[in-house]
């Protein structure tokens, strides 16, 4: 009788880690579409962006015990997503010393309404020189650090913490590389905008 | 566009993100009613931002979301 205590209590922690590891794997799951709307915006291509996102759920379903409940799921998967992104090569690629200087916040709207012919237009048909493609077009020219940040922020909306956490770099440089990489965006649909 | 206006685009992104001080909020929002260019690009900004993420959204593969369910090693 002595031995059977223990062996209770070992069938009774299989089966509650069982329990967490579904759990765990439904959860993740249901964050996938938000997880590959990112890795969609980070990546070149739906090919990369879909390889990207199979390679961060086979990663995270393997290590789920890594995870500790009650954190944030969505910014643990995230944080697989980047490192995967940048464990591919793609540091090789440019970096922020050498990206030009970015225009001012007013750029883009002084630019898009001086090619209307109408005197001072509504903010609305100023947007109407944009078009869905320009901003695809126009995201995938802004280098990768600064475009991290932005994907993450502004399209994955989450917060300037939670994109610190899931890039490892302070707060404070996410701030920065946020505000340069929405001039560096609106400076390239700028030149989308008006040259087609 | 009047005096202060520079100073109004440096402040755009810090007031449409919320993270500006009360004083600086307060200072923004007076620049703004006096200044119908600022506040035109304040508006367009904020509708801007959402439009790149509307823009930017491509849905999941159906596909891709069951080879995802395949990966599961639990239940």
């Amino acid at each position: 009788m002595s031995e059977s205590a223990p062996t209770a209590a070992e069938t009774r922690r299989i089966a509650e880690e069982a329990r967490d590891r579904v759990r765990f794997e439904e959860e993740a799951l249901q964050l996938s579409d938000q997880v590959y709307r990112v890795a969609r915006r980070l990546t070149g291509s739906r090919e990369e962006a879909e390889d990207l996102v199979q390679d961060t759920y086979a990663r995270a379903f393997r290590s789920w015990r890594q995870f500790q409940p009650g954190t944030n799921l969505r910014a643990w998967l995230l944080r697989i997503l980047t490192n995967l992104n940048i464990d591919r090569g793609r540091r090789v690629q440019r970096t922020p010393e050498q990206t030009p200087l970015e225009e001012g916040d007013y750029y883009l709207y002084n630019r898009l309404e001086s090619t209307i012919p109408d005197e001072n237009p509504d903010e609305e048909r100023v947007l109407e020189q944009l078009s869905q493609n320009a901003v695809v077009e126009a995201l995938a020219e802004v280098p990768h650090d600064f475009r991290d940040v932005l994907v993450l922020v502004d399209i994955g909306e989450f917060s300037y913490a939670e994109a610190a956490q899931i890039l490892d770099i302070p707060v404070g440089t996410v701030m920065s590389r946020l505000h340069r990489g929405r001039r560096i965006l609106k400076q390239q649909l700028a030149e989308k905008a008006v040259v087609s | 566009m009047g005096c202060g206006c520079d100073d109004c685009e440096k402040m755009m992104q810090p007031y449409l993100d919320g993270v500006l001080s009360e004083e600086q909020i307060r200072e923004a929002q007076e620049h703004l009613e006096g200044c119908p260019g600022c506040d035109k690009r304040f508006r367009f900004e904020e509708r801007l931002r959402h439009f790149v993420r509307v823009a930017a959204d491509e849905p999941m593969p159906e596909e891709l979301k069951v080879r995802l369910a395949g990966l599961r090693t639990a239940g």
